[in-house]
């Protein structure tokens, strides 16, 4: 339910929920994405935020030259988004803050 | 140390006159028996006290039993009549040594070996002595307050060229008015010197520009402060003053950065320019500038696009200075 009303808003390219070892839950991609990658990557990256700053809640927006990716630790999983780079980047984080 | 055996026996044997008890007493010296030889001399002086042999005997004699007064007091109350002898200046040489009296031991023992040449006792004693009373001179030289003087002097002598050099800047003038054309062109050189000295403090204080942005970021009330790293993690710079551990958190950020960095490459979503991780207490706002990472600090809740907005001047100063 959250993926699909995540991915409704334009220029998201996909959304999905996964486990703490990068497993996808659930995940909704346009097509010519991996949501696996995409999942080992929230994985991955939130894994190292928590050993890094010492915290277990927390989310993060990462801004690359092509693309936005969210991601956010939730208590059903990691939940992450990726968008366009020109996507309404305040809109999907309150979408994301409200499913979440 | 005093030979016990055969000091006194060769003048006992020259003394055709020798007495019992000085014999017997050179044996008690001889065997260690010092007391007893005192005894002996002590009582045969008492019936001979002319006899010179015994009074020396008996000088010898205390001073092996360590009353050197009074082995120098009988010494010296022989030595008009037994000045001569080679044993007498010897053993007077030993008692001053013992003493503590330099000089006269060392002209004791340079007296014995007068008398005799090959006398080793005597020799000793002048080698053992000697060296000590020139170092005691030497001693007497360093602590002269002489030379000190002769420096002090020389120091207080330093200001004059100072003096006739203050004297030769007050009247440079004159030339200068004369020649009024150079005095104009004087000035010149002194700007490129103050040139030259602002070169090293460019070089103190690289991140000046980036002190009023940074300023003006850090008087939002929500922004906690602020630093500048580097992607391997090393602190540039610091406008968090508050926080003691900014290095390790330097060190945390590159790490996540170059852990994003690395699996956007992989995705081919192309570099990270910048993010924002939330914490329950506090957003962490982190800005790539190059080789370097601008991160600010904000209380929880802050709109991270007001952040990036007065964010953006800084970084274009930083890559301005650090590329």
């Amino acid at each position: 339910m959250k993926v699909d009303e995540i991915t409704k808003i334009p220029k998201v390219l996909g959304a999905g929920l996964a486990t703490d070892d990068g497993f996808i839950i659930e995940s909704k991609f346009i097509v010519g994405y991996d949501p696996e990658k995409f999942s080992s990557m929230a994985a991955q990256i939130m894994k190292r935020i928590k050993k890094c700053l010492n915290i277990e809640k927390t989310s993060a927006i990462f801004y690359a030259s092509n693309s936005v990716f969210f991601v956010k630790n939730t208590e059903e999983g990691i939940f992450f988004v990726i968008c366009k780079k020109d996507a309404n980047i305040g809109l999907v984080k309150i979408n994301i803050d409200r499913k979440t | 140390m005093i030979k016990r055996g055969d000091d006194m026996s060769d003048e006992l044997a020259m003394d055709s006159g020798a007495l019992i008890f000085a014999t017997l007493a050179d044996v008690y010296l001889s065997s260690g028996m010092v007391d007893e030889a005192i005894s002996i001399l002590k009582d045969g002086l008492s019936r001979n006290p002319t006899y010179t042999l015994a009074k020396l005997m008996l000088g010898r004699a205390y001073y092996m039993k360590g009353d050197i007064k009074e082995a120098v007091k009988i010494l010296e109350g022989i030595y008009d009549d037994a000045g001569g002898s080679e044993n007498t200046n010897l053993y007077l040489g030993h008692c001053y040594k013992k003493l503590g009296e330099v000089d006269k031991a060392i002209k004791y023992y340079e007296l014995t070996c007068k008398i005799n040449p090959e006398n080793k006792e005597a020799k000793q004693g002048l080698e053992v002595l000697k060296p000590k009373s020139v170092k005691v001179e030497k001693v007497k030289i360093e602590k002269s307050p002489e030379p000190v003087k002769i420096e002090e002097i020389k120091v207080e002598k330093m200001p004059e060229p100072i003096m006739v050099e203050k004297v030769k800047v007050e009247k440079a003038p004159e030339p200068v008015k004369i020649e009024e054309a150079k005095v104009e062109k004087m000035p010149e050189p002194a700007k490129i010197e103050m040139e030259k000295v602002e070169e090293p403090l460019e070089f103190e204080i690289p991140l000046e520009p980036l002190r009023k942005p940074v300023n003006r970021l850090l008087s939002i009330k929500a922004v906690k402060g602020a630093f500048i790293c580097s992607k391997d993690g090393l602190l540039i710079e610091n406008y968090y003053k508050d926080r003691t551990d900014i290095e390790e958190i330097c060190a945390m950020i590159a790490a996540i950065h170059n852990e994003v960095e690395e699996s956007f490459k992989y995705l081919n979503e192309g570099c990270v320019d910048k993010f924002t991780i939330e914490k329950e207490d506090e957003t962490v706002c982190v800005i790539t500038a190059g080789a370097s990472l601008f991160t600010v600090v904000t209380q929880s809740g802050t709109n991270p696009g007001l952040v990036f907005v007065y964010a953006r001047k800084i970084i274009d100063e930083i890559m301005g200075v650090l590329g």
